[in-house]
């Protein structure tokens, strides 16, 4: 990072996390939003912005940290909760890891879509068992709170992508997208690379979680483990531009502004006007904003 | 400036000034609406109720708040069926757009996520389309729920209407989403106390697209009662197939669903006799605002009322119109009239005990003759129990 550049991050770090002070109530619900996708959607890019993993699945980790820090609500302290629904998140990622990520392409994201739905359909059944169908949660913390632990978590995800695309696993992680049979023959231990990485792009996504059923005090199944959580965090991730470091945290904001601006005038034209962002990225700039900044121009 | 122009512009000015004084700025009443994601198709049932209100005070020279008549202007936005989403835009409309009203949004799990931030800012808002044993854990002051529709009190009167009607061997199947798993888990006792043999109690996933299997099994389980603990799309899915596998138990009774005018019409006289659950109906000649309600809805928009959530959304504009009829916009006083006077809506009085409707029973409707009629309990029944 050029000093130009830490002083810039400094400078937006100090703003961000100034915002609770700065805004209104709203205002605040917002920055949540952001900071929120800021942290999924980075945390998804150390596999799927490195290795072009594309997992459609990373609902089933945001929901585990927050089904691990409602069941053990009022039990746990939240500063333990918090972080252990992460370490399951992670856990579980370790352990799929292994038989899912030996398939690639559309097969691994059609079988991480899957596990979700999988995982989705598991706890709803444990809990109707349980009898405990709906929760919710009395005395959470306040929105400021919340914010400032989310931004925290976003920041942590920021640098962890960073110090991965700087390492040895990083290298390897991209030598993996570029051919991954290539780099398998030249001594890349790809399968431990693959599996670490996708555990640990489920850990942050694992505590975001936990933060987000704080922040609706209500937690059913079906909501929190919703589908179109995992296709958002893609849709950000591929408007920002994934092989880019920046590309995630980019798209991330991006997406939330025009959600902001579009839903309250023009609801459905939100679903249509990201359909089209989608289409247009994919189709003239495949490599998201960050990469039609880059590329040279003819 | 032209002496002429500057005498025109006073006279307009002056003119403004004493319009301002006149019209009464519109009443503004926010809320949010599942216009899009998963409850969109139970979203129209509520907005028709909201908008028809609407209408109907507005032409009778607009919502008096205790000094003055205003117009009712809504202010509203779709939460994407997302509870998280909902409480953000209460919040939105409590602090950003400074309504001076709220209507509720639909279901169960944006109520409780909406309560929240209700509590926050002590904003008070009359619920509707929402039944849980969960509500009561809210804290009240704030938010009230017209509904009789609980599963705790459900499940013994369901058992007692199963008992009367001489179910002695019951089948139960169940979706596995809350509402169905709330009601299961009184049921099976209170069935259990009724002497009633429970035979079958099988659970299924939300998205079930074929029953054949469990109808298969009930039919030969030779029960005399079918419980389904369904939500709208299961409704339907068991009213087609139990008529096809000739589920033929006298006593067949479905959650969630036969009350949308569309199943009705859907099935014709294959759903009659159909029991389900819901606390009015038109026919109830005691409640003097249910008939011209009903009345009023057909003639607006060409198809009946929802008659849960259509009437409980009509029902939480009553008792709002009536109790800022008496308190005005002011938000204590406001909170004090709703808890404590009696309101009269098409479903009857109305008196709030806690979060809950002390007066409305727990009732359930029959399809007969593709009108529902009331059946349970005695006091409030429109019609008697048919056999299928």
């Amino acid at each position: 990072m050029t000093p130009r550049a830490g002083i810039a991050a400094g400078a937006a770090l100090a703003l961000a996390g100034a915002v609770p002070w700065l805004v209104g109530p709203y205002g605040l619900t917002i920055a949540l939003n952001a900071a929120m996708w800021v942290a999924l959607t980075v945390s998804w890019s150390i596999l799927g912005g490195t290795a072009a993993y594309i997992s459609l699945g990373h609902v089933a980790f945001y929901g585990l940290g927050a089904y691990v820090v409602v069941t053990s609500w009022q039990v746990l302290p939240l500063v333990v909760a918090v972080p252990l629904g992460g370490l399951v998140a992670g856990a579980f990622a370790l352990t799929i890891g292994w038989p899912v990520l030996r398939v690639r392409g559309p097969y691994f994201v059609i079988l991480t879509l899957g596990i979700a739905e999988l995982v989705k359909y598991a706890v709803l059944n444990v809990e109707a068992a349980l009898g405990a169908s709906s929760r919710l949660l009395f005395g959470v913390p306040d929105n400021r709170t919340l914010y400032l632990a989310t931004l925290g978590l976003a920041v942590l995800a920021i640098i962890v992508a960073a110090l991965v695309r700087r390492s040895r696993l990083g290298a390897g992680l991209v030598a993996v997208r570029e051919d991954e049979v290539t780099a398998e023959t030249i001594g890349v231990p790809i399968g431990r690379y693959k599996v670490f990485a996708f555990a640990l792009s489920a850990v942050i996504p694992g505590m975001v979680g936990g933060l987000m059923a704080l922040r609706s005090a209500y937690f059913e199944p079906l909501q929190v483990f919703n589908p179109v959580i995992s296709f958002t965090i893609v849709t950000m991730a591929v408007v920002g531009g994934a092989a880019d470091a920046r590309g995630p945290i980019l798209g991330a904001l991006l997406l939330v502004v025009v959600s902001e601006l579009l839903w309250a005038n023009a609801p459905q034209g939100y679903m249509i006007a990201l359909g089209v962002l989608l289409i247009g990225f994919v189709v003239f700039a495949p490599g998201g904003i960050t990469g039609a900044l880059a590329r040279p121009r003819p | 400036m032209h002496r002429r122009t500057f005498l025109a512009l006073g006279v307009a000015g002056a003119a403004l000034v004493a319009g301002a004084a006149h019209a009464a700025d519109p009443v503004r009443i926010g809320f949010s609406i599942a216009q899009t994601g998963l409850f969109a198709q139970a979203a129209p049932s509520q907005m028709t109720a909201y908008e028809m209100w609407r209408d109907e005070v507005n032409a009778a020279g607009g919502l008096d708040v205790g000094s003055e008549q205003r117009a009712i202007e809504f202010v509203w936005y779709d939460d994407e069926s997302n509870p998280t989403k909902a409480a953000q835009i209460y919040e939105k409309l409590i602090t950003d757009d400074k309504v001076d009203l709220l209507l509720a949004p639909w279901g169960t799990p944006t109520h409780l996520a909406v309560a929240g931030t209700l509590e926050k800012y002590g904003f008070p808002m009359v619920g509707n389309t929402a039944a849980s044993v969960a509500i009561r854990q809210v804290a009240p002051g704030n938010i009230w729920f017209p509904t009789s529709a609980i599963p705790d009190k459900i499940g013994p009167a369901l058992a007692a209407l199963a008992r009367s009607t001489g179910v002695t061997k019951a089948a139960i199947i169940a979706n596995v989403l809350p509402f169905s798993q709330e009601n299961l888990e009184y049921l099976v006792p209170a069935l259990g106390a009724e002497g009633i043999e429970v035979v079958i109690n099988e659970s299924y996933p939300p998205d079930i697209a074929d029953m054949t299997t469990l109808l298969t099994a009930i039919k030969d389980s030779g029960a005399d009662g079918v419980i389904a603990l369904s939500y709208p799309a299961d409704s339907f899915l068991y009213m087609g197939q139990a008529k096809e596998i000739g589920v033929a138990a006298p006593f067949q009774f479905l959650l969630v669903g036969p009350t949308i005018a569309a199943f009705a019409d859907a099935f014709g006289p294959v759903a009659d006799n159909v029991v389900t659950l819901g606390h009015w109906s038109p026919h109830q000649a005691a409640w003097g605002r249910a008939k011209p309600f009903y009345d009023a809805y057909v003639l607006s928009f060409g198809m009946k009322p929802d008659y849960l959530d259509t009437a409980l959304a009509y029902m939480s504009c009553e008792i709002l119109q009536q109790a800022v009829a008496k308190a005005g916009l002011d938000k204590d006083a406001l909170r004090a009239t709703i808890a404590s006077e009696t309101f009269d809506t098409i479903n009857g009085p109305v008196k709030f005990d806690g979060v809950e409707n002390a007066i409305t029973p727990t009732a359930f409707l029959q399809l007969q003759g593709g009108e529902m009629h009331l059946i349970w309990p005695a006091d409030v029944a429109t019609a008697a129990y048919k056999p299928r």
